[in-house]
């Protein structure tokens, strides 16, 4: 059963390192489709704004869990 | 028809972060079979290995029965979260903000938890000792199952991916069966961070497609990205490593 826990944990872990960037990416990637889907823009364009947006998300998430002492 | 624009970001994700994930593992297996003997240790790392396979094989062509745009969309996300995940967790110990891993202090733990257990309960020590490497192998092998399904699921790519990963295995048991000490010379971390790059790249590329977005250049698109998300770290990394600038008044 412990064992079982871990598995399950390490499976959640996976994905949610930094609960702040999974939910930023999430929003994103939602977004991205509301864009698409809704707003009917070139889902081209609307491609590059997800590349856009992780790259930064990627950038700002770092720096800030340096300047905020974050230790994982 | 494969071709090596399509095989080779799928076959060198696979193959480096299993090198990272099974360096990890051996690690583990090594206190074990050095602290009490190595049957316990190959008996829970074969179960695990079969166990891991198991899954690899049961979900690999399951995956492949989901609809493409679907598939594509759910792996993407899944890809871009874990492949970020790494890529910044790898910035930041190249920062130094976070400690790099250290394989000589993970051996010596793991001896002293197994030494501690030895003292509590004599009779059931090769139990104790087969469930640790068990349990080792198959937490770390958890992300080179992930990986190795996903980067290939809907590409037909199961079966080169899933070679990448064994040949990385096969690299790093025989080179620790040489050594035969924890493998800290392993750059894990410049590793971890190309695997991050190579990740997110392909996360991006899988939830654009998904949502209908038809890349430029199709799969070389891949190698853009990766090169951008490599650039995007490097620049985090710097900032990150920067002292901050206080004003004093």
């Amino acid at each position: 059963m412990t064992m079982l826990k871990e598995i399950f944990a390490e499976l959640i872990g996976m994905f949610v390192g930094d609960a702040r960037l999974t939910l930023a990416v999430l929003a994103i990637v939602a977004g991205v489709s509301a864009l698409i889907k809704i707003a009917g823009i070139d889902p081209l364009g609307a491609g590059g704004i997800l590349l856009v947006g992780c790259l930064g998300l990627l950038v700002e998430n770092v720096y800030r869990s340096a300047r905020s002492g974050l230790r994982p | 028809m494969l071709t090596l624009s399509t095989a080779a970001p799928a076959v060198g994700a696979a193959f480096f972060a299993s090198i990272v994930e099974v360096v990890e593992a051996f690690t583990i297996v090594l206190a074990v079979g050095t602290l009490r003997g190595w049957r316990p240790a190959t008996f829970g790392t074969a179960a695990a290995l079969a166990s891991l396979a198991a899954a690899i094989l049961v979900l690999g062509p399951l995956l492949d029965r989901v609809p493409i745009n679907l598939l594509q969309l759910v792996i993407g996300i899944l890809l871009l979260l874990f492949g970020m995940s790494w890529l910044r967790k790898a910035s930041l110990r190249a920062a130094g903000v976070i400690p790099l891993h250290d394989e000589n202090a993970i051996f010596a733990a793991e001896a002293a938890q197994l030494g501690e257990a030895a003292r509590r309960r004599q009779t059931r020590l090769d139990w104790i000792a087969g469930m640790t490497a068990f349990k080792a192998v198959v937490l770390e092998g958890l992300e080179v199952v992930f990986i190795v399904i996903a980067v290939s699921a809907g590409r037909g790519l199961l079966l080169p991916a899933g070679l990448g990963a064994l040949a990385a295995c096969v690299l790093v048991l025989a080179v620790g069966a040489i050594v035969h000490r924890p493998l800290t010379r392993v750059p894990e971390n410049t590793l971890k961070f190309g695997v991050g790059v190579m990740l997110s790249a392909f996360g991006v590329f899988w939830t654009g497609e998904g949502l209908g977005v038809a890349w430029p250049g199709h799969d070389l698109a891949l190698f853009v990205f990766a090169a951008l998300f490599l650039g995007a770290g490097l620049v985090a990394s710097a900032l990150a490593r920067r002292p901050v600038m206080e004003i004093v008044l």
